[in-house]
């Protein structure tokens, strides 16, 4: 592999590489502002420049410079070598690059970080970037000086709404187009510009449009300083009192990896971060995947409730093994969910399976808006590992329907809350008498006798199977809301009561066994997302 | 701790002859700084003894590693909180040597003279308190008067008289005062009057030397292993005083003695303590000689200094520097450093390890007197049981430092 030399490192790179990719593959970061690796190159901010060392035996590129004298108490014509952006030029095998190594490099650097801050407003205290402002961390890695300029800054726009998810503020934005990138690029949709010039420089929508693409918050993310807002997330939380959770999205069957951000303090999820998996999202995710934090904390089921009152836990557990065993073993059925995670899921066939329940079902989300980028019609997380677990014996919706039709339904064990079709929400409401383990209101805990309240995918570990048959886990973040719990464990509280045995009992051994088919078949994927995922994002090339 | 009142028959009460068990503290008003002494008596002679300290542990050095390096501090302040200006400049200095930043003069010679005031205001309480529980109350007044006059230079300077949280990494919070020169030099020209007028008192008083000299003896050597630094070992005749040994600051261009004892007894480290306010106070008068009036105090550094408040309120440039330096901490490069002065009761060692981050990864402090009172079984076994109050008050522990 050809490689080139970056101050004291030999980077490895592949042909067709420039300096910063490689260099970032190989964990060097050489700093920047507009490069993003899953953009095209715009070489605006200038921050990355490097001096490249000549060939040996060839002269260096020097400028002619004049450049102020201490002794002289003037300007001195001097030579300066011409310094290359990292991000544009083409690695070459052999190359000597000098990046913290070289005083000009390192003064280039001091003076464009100086410039970018010429007319920042002073605005940290009430900017939702302070804390992860790349203004910030290179103010102190490679300017630290004071304020030089007397002037009065420049004033620009400060909370222009952009459309309905982002706010933009003119004074801090650098123009490093990034956001005119993403749209043009990964949403397709180039409805940002830059209009103007110089001082005057501004990032505006295109006349008589909105910018209200699929991936507008991405424009957020990928901002390096705090000119894009996102209005959803604007004044809320303060990203140093935030936390990480790696998790994975659940608002479709696509399932990007991301980064769940919550407040330790309140136990309350406040956004969504997309986490590089190259195998599925790249570095992206849409704005409905991004918002889906939302649901965790609206419309939850927090209290075990019968016929609609709030009851204790033993009250609601009590009542839900008496109508178990009510019924007999053939007339009782249990309904899966793909919407809940393979732990969940499997908990409830193993009960089923140690009562005897033939009849499996599952449900999940109805479908929804797509695309070819990320978004799936199919807005359920888990389809593909509810029919693999099940091995393809649970029916669909329509059927669990006819079944409660015909009467061959006396007891419904149901996982989850929402179902496909909203329209068969009243074939629910039959004789039959449902056991509902759900996180969140809607038709199956409204037609339940007895409500277990669960834990939304947030406040538990779990495995996720997306549309390509990956096994994603997902990692918890917050603590169990109200007097909810995982599914699996009120299934296994549950089995307690039956004095049923199940074949785990801890949540490692039932995350194995979640785990088992290490090799997932392709003919999983769920009807619904049958398109192949073409549709790989930009970028990552 | 075994049962103290024995169920004894009358017949085999008139000689007893097992040794008495007696408990003082950990609440006791000789055991300053609660610490807890199980004795074995036979008659009033000490047979054995169990000094059991930690009754004041609160776990500052856990506590260091969830804030950033200047929010130790106030942790360092409640150490040895009689003299906290020195544990602020010993931990400012072990910061500033992982950092490798050097204070300007100015700032040197600041740190020096309130340091010195505050190991004067350590022996003072320490002698003074000796005194008083020997009987002799109005020396104790004198001397926490004269206290009282140091805290109130300190007062002046930092704006609180004991728990100053004074110092900061490459600097101090604020520059001298202005009447800081006049108010030290008065101050330390009262305390060296009453410390005569207490000689006077004291060392001509019979009951006094008797129960000092020649009581609570140590070894050279034995101090020597178990590790005792400052006036306590100085007492038993070793001239170690890491001023003198490995200057730091400016103490290797100042002119001081350092007094021995020749008994190593509680007499000595009574007169140690003495003998090391008037060299404090030789320091103090050359640094103050010395100290420019004007210049700055804070080293010239962004990363490690917080800007003026104007202009963190009307730049950016401020308001990022601010904002780094109070979100995140001074950071400290990756690596690990022993920093050690002497401080009022001996060597007192910051060893730091820093990950790179703003945060320290640990903080393990040296107090120099938990070695101290590790030797207090040594000093006190064999004596008589009066003899405790005074040997254990020679040694000077204080409670802050040593659980920590």
């Amino acid at each position: 592999m050809p490689s080139f030399k970056l101050d004291d490192k030999e980077i490895p790179f592949e042909p067709g590489d420039t300096i910063i990719r490689a260099a970032h593959r190989a964990g060097v970061d050489v700093p920047h502002y507009c490069w993003h690796p899953g953009l095209s190159v715009a070489a605006n901010c200038r921050m990355c420049l490097v001096e490249l060392m000549p060939p040996p035996g060839r002269p260096a590129m020097m400028l002619d410079v004049l450049s102020w004298d201490d002794l002289h108490q003037t300007y001195l014509p001097q030579k300066k070598p011409k310094l290359q952006p990292a991000c544009q030029q083409a690695a070459a095998d052999g190359m000597v690059v000098k990046s913290q190594t070289s005083e000009h490099a390192v003064r280039a650097r001091s003076a464009v970080q100086e410039l970018l801050l010429l007319n920042h407003p002073v605005d940290c205290p009430i900017c939702d970037q302070a804390g992860e402002c790349r203004l910030q961390d290179y103010w102190l890695e490679h300017q630290a000086s004071k304020k030089r300029m007397r002037d009065e800054p420049v004033h620009k726009p400060k909370g222009v709404v952009f459309g309905p998810t982002i706010v933009y503020d003119a004074e801090r934005c650098i123009m490093c187009t990034r956001c005119v990138r993403v749209s043009a690029e990964l949403a397709k949709d180039p409805v940002l510009s830059m209009r103007e010039r110089g001082n005057l420089n501004e990032i505006t929508v295109a006349p008589g449009r909105q910018l209200d693409h699929n991936y507008t918050l991405m424009t957020e993310y990928v901002c390096p300083v705090g000119a894009l807002t996102s209005s959803d997330f604007r004044f809320k939380a303060r990203v140093w009192f935030l936390r990480s959770a790696r998790t994975t999205c659940v608002g479709c069957a696509t399932g990007c990896s991301s980064f769940t951000d919550f407040d330790p303090r309140n136990q309350h999820v406040y956004r969504y971060r997309p986490r590089e998996n190259m195998a599925v999202n790249k570095y992206w995710m849409c704005d409905e995947g991004m918002l889906d934090y939302q649901r965790i904390h609206q419309n939850r089921v927090l209290e075990p409730r019968l016929k609609g009152e709030d009851v204790s836990d033993a009250a609601a557990l009590a009542r839900a093994a008496e109508i178990i065993q009510a019924s007999a073993p053939q007339k009782t059925a249990i309904l899966l969910s793909a919407q809940h995670s393979n732990e969940d899921n499997l908990a409830l066939l193993d009960l089923g399976r140690a009562i005897g329940a033939l009849q499996i079902f599952y449900t999940g989300r109805p479908p929804g808006k797509g695309d070819d980028i990320l978004m799936s019609e199919d807005k359920n997380p888990n389809r593909a590992g509810v029919l693999a677990l099940s091995g393809g014996r649970a029916k669909p919706l329509a059927d669990l329907a006819a079944a409660l039709k015909e009467g061959k339904i006396g007891a419904l064990i149901a996982l989850g809350s929402a179902i496909e079709n909203p329209n068969q929400a009243a074939a629910l409401s039959g004789s039959a008498q449902i056991v509902a383990l759900s996180s969140h209101h809607g038709p199956i805990a409204d037609a339940a006798a007895v409500v277990l309240p669960a834990s939304s995918w947030a406040e538990a570990d779990g495995t996720f199977v997306n549309r390509l048959g990956l096994y994603q886990e997902s990692d918890r973040a917050i603590v169990p809301q109200g007097h909810s719990r995982p599914a699996f464990r009120w299934v296994q509280e549950l089995a307690k009561r039956l004095g049923l045995a199940l074949p785990w009992s801890k949540a490692a051994e039932l995350r194995a066994l979640s785990q088992a088919p290490a090799t997932p078949s392709p003919s999983v994927a769920p009807p619904a997302a049958s398109s192949p995922p073409s549709a790989s994002p930009p970028g990552g090339e | 701790m075994e049962p103290l009142d024995q169920d004894l028959d009358a017949s085999e009460l008139e000689l007893p002859t097992e040794p008495m068990l007696l408990n003082v503290g950990p609440a006791h008003p000789a055991m300053h700084g609660t610490v807890r002494i199980v004795m074995e008596l036979s008659g009033e002679v000490i047979e054995r003894c169990d000094v059991q300290v930690g009754y004041l542990h609160r776990g500052f050095e856990k506590m260091c590693e969830r804030g950033n390096w200047t929010q130790v501090f106030p942790y360092a302040d409640r150490l040895n909180y009689v003299s906290p200006m020195l544990n602020n400049v010993g931990f400012s200095l072990a910061c500033e040597k992982l950092l490798g930043v050097t204070v300007p003069e100015r700032c040197q010679w600041y740190r020096m003279i309130l340091g010195e005031m505050a190991r004067i205001s350590d022996h003072l309480t320490c002698d003074g308190a000796m005194a008083m529980e020997l009987g002799a109350f109005t020396p104790f007044l004198w001397m926490i008067k004269c206290r009282e006059m140091v805290w109130e230079v300190m007062e002046e300077e930092t704006g609180a008289r004991m728990t100053h949280s004074f110092g900061r990494i490459g600097g101090m919070a604020a520059p001298p005062t202005d009447g800081f020169k006049d108010h030290v030099r008065a101050v330390v020209a009262h305390i060296m009057q009453v410390l005569g007028e207490v000689e006077r008192l004291l060392l001509g008083n019979r009951i006094f030397l008797d129960r000092l000299e020649n009581v609570g003896v140590i070894s050279a050597e034995d101090a020597i292993s178990l590790g005792w630094t400052g006036p306590c070992l100085r007492a038993a005749g070793v001239p170690y005083d890491v001023r003198k040994a490995h200057p730091y600051m400016k103490y290797g261009e100042v002119d001081f003695d350092v007094p021995v004892g020749t008994n190593s007894d509680s007499f000595d480290r009574f007169m140690v303590r003495i003998a090391e306010m008037r060299q404090s106070a030789r320091i103090i008068e050359q640094c103050l000689e010395r100290m420019p009036d004007s210049g700055p105090v804070n080293v010239d550094d962004p990363r490690i200094i917080l800007p003026p408040k104007n202009e963190v309120y009307n730049t950016i440039e401020g308001t990022i520097q601010h904002f780094k330096i109070v979100m995140e901490g001074v950071k400290l490069p990756a690596g690990e450093v022993y920093g050690y002065t002497e401080a009022g009761n001996g060597e007192f060692g910051f060893y730091l390890v820093s990950d790179g981050s703003g945060t320290p990864y640990r903080v393990r402090i040296r107090p120099p007197c938990f070695l101290v009172t590790a030797g207090l079984e040594r000093v006190i076994t064999g004596q008589m049981m009066a003899d405790v109050v005074p040997s254990f008050g020679s040694l000077n522990m204080i409670g802050g430092e040593c659980d920590r």
